[in-house]
């Protein structure tokens, strides 16, 4: 019964053209997320995430509205969400350049700006519609030729210039005073980091939705530092546990009929409970052997 | 590397924290600046590593006026709080050293180094598994990576214990002894552990500068206010 399930989805997915669209958007946005996804969470920076994909919201509502209601010749909403989560990024930089000492300020107050617009925009453009949903929800199956053009490009530049600039984005993550002393240009690589962000997250709201998609960079990366014991090789487990979670997700939402978002993010955070009881075992049990020994002697 | 900083006035906002700040010294020296919180030694540091501005004329660098000093992988800085490292995230200590080599540095060196610092077995460790002792280490292997002509350690043995505070001394003394600049800024001067060759203290931001002889004759050089 399984093996005819299976077999039905890998017929699907080879005489699918959405299916293959699916596997290899996810597979991107897979790889990309938790990557860029890790510098975030190394400087403390998760909310940056949920942030820019609530500001992406707008542009995107702003897109529809010029689209719907003002029949302006927009090709896809999704440009103007990616300039949006652009300009949410550079909004972010410059108000906690401003709020020095309280740079989280800088959050609530453009997740503010963003979904206030995005409720604006969804009421003019004439409220909730199935494309509102999939913007909010995600629709991993519904992604076009187009989509996977920008996408697959996108993430060569991306992996291009992360493999170039390696040494320089690592110690920024971590030590940002240290790379200034280096003579590393903080604020142009920040600048550059910034726009990067908004595009990623603009691009991975397609897979799992305005709502999720900080899920899909934060939880993998949040399960693997538990595990990993170098950065290269947290790195790549968050890029493992991640593409786990986009195939499965897929292949489950496929046989199951469930959101695809929703199903992703679901998996992953099994994931993440998966390596919290595997850890509190692994110490529980190394702990007991101590004591043993330790009775022993 | 000389270091030279002459009559620097700084301060935050409407506080002033350093006051006429005056002081010199040559390559191979060893300067400890001692002071109580707030005495603008952390202050200092910041003007000497260019993040403070300061204007033209007060601080020079081997010879050459700060604000035009571009070969800043010559000085190593040992920062007073490692909180500015996000060292909860994995990362070895061989990554940390491999992100900051910015010179012509062979492996080789680099082992010798590590193997200097006595933590040569723990590299392909993660730092956030280390202790204090080891982690300051960690830091000042870091610093030293680019083969800096002038270390400056901002009170780095803040929560080490003691064994490893004569374990720091012996290190830092030693690269002293190969010609390295030090300066080292420090709560409490512990004299026995460092062969300094001039102290400075720091009062209200006001400098006090004495030579190591001067302070063996009993004699008063003092610079600044």
């Amino acid at each position: 019964m399984e093996f005819e399930i299976a077999s039905g989805f890998i017929r699907s997915v080879l005489e699918r053209e959405f299916m293959q669209f699916a596997i290899i958007t996810g597979v991107l946005v897979g790889l990309l997320a938790p990557m860029i996804g890790s510098f975030v969470v190394i400087k403390r920076l998760s909310l940056i995430a949920d942030t820019l994909s609530h500001f992406s919201l707008a542009g995107l509502s702003i897109g529809l509205f010029f689209l719907n209601i003002l029949g302006l010749p927009i090709q896809d909403p999704l440009y103007i969400g990616m300039l949006f989560a652009v300009i949410g990024a550079l909004l972010i930089e410059a108000l906690r350049s401003y709020y020095k000492n309280y740079k989280e300020i800088s959050m609530p107050i453009v997740i503010s700006l963003g979904t206030a617009l995005s409720a604006l925009f969804i009421s003019l453009s004439g409220g909730f519609s199935t494309e509102i949903y999939n913007y909010l929800f995600g629709s991993i199956l519904t992604v076009g030729r187009n989509f996977v053009y920008i996408i697959s490009i996108t993430t060569a530049v991306i992996l291009l210039l992360i493999l170039i600039f390696y040494r320089q984005i690592v110690i920024i993550s971590f030590d940002e005073s240290y790379a200034r002393l280096l003579g590393i240009r903080v604020n142009l690589f920040q600048f550059f980091s910034t726009i990067i962000l908004g595009i990623v997250i603009s691009l991975a709201i397609e897979t799992v939705g305005v709502l999720l998609v900080s899920s899909l960079m934060i939880i993998p990366v949040a399960a693997a530092m538990k595990i990993g014991r170098s950065f290269k090789s947290t790195l790549l487990i968050a890029i493992l546990f991640s593409e786990t979670s986009v195939l499965v997700g897929i292949y489950l939402s496929f046989i199951l009929g469930w959101p695809s978002g929703a199903t992703i993010v679901l998996f992953n955070l099994f994931i993440l409970g998966g390596v919290v009881v595997f850890r509190r075992m692994f110490f529980k049990r190394r702990l007991e052997k101590k004591q043993q020994e330790s009775q022993a002697i | 590397m000389r270091v030279s900083v002459s009559n620097l006035t700084f301060g935050y906002d409407y506080r002033t924290v350093l006051k006429d700040v005056s002081f010199e010294i040559e390559d191979g020296d060893f300067l400890v600046v001692v002071g109580n919180n707030g005495s603008g030694k952390s202050t200092l540091v910041k003007c000497l590593l260019g993040i403070n501005p300061v204007p033209d004329g007060k601080v020079f660098l081997d010879n050459k006026e700060i604000n035009q000093f571009e070969n800043w992988i010559r000085i190593g800085y040992v920062p007073q709080k490692l909180d500015d490292f996000n060292y909860e995230f994995p990362i070895t200590l061989n990554e940390i050293m491999h992100v900051s080599r910015y010179s012509k540095v062979t492996e080789e060196q680099k082992l010798a180094l590590l193997d200097r610092m006595g933590i040569l077995e723990l590299q392909h460790e993660n730092i956030n598994t280390l202790s204090g002792g080891q982690l300051q280490r960690v830091f000042i292997a870091r610093a030293l990576i680019n083969r800096p002509d002038l270390l400056i350690l901002d009170e780095p043995t803040v929560g080490v214990d003691k064994e490893n505070v004569e374990q720091f001394y012996n290190v830092v003394n030693g690269l002293n002894e190969d010609g390295v600049t030090i300066i080292l800024i420090s709560h409490h001067l512990s004299p026995g552990n460092a062969n300094y060759t001039h102290i400075m203290q720091l009062r209200e931001g006001r400098s006090f500068l004495r030579s190591a002889s001067d302070l063996h004759a009993g004699g008063d050089s003092r610079h600044g206010v």
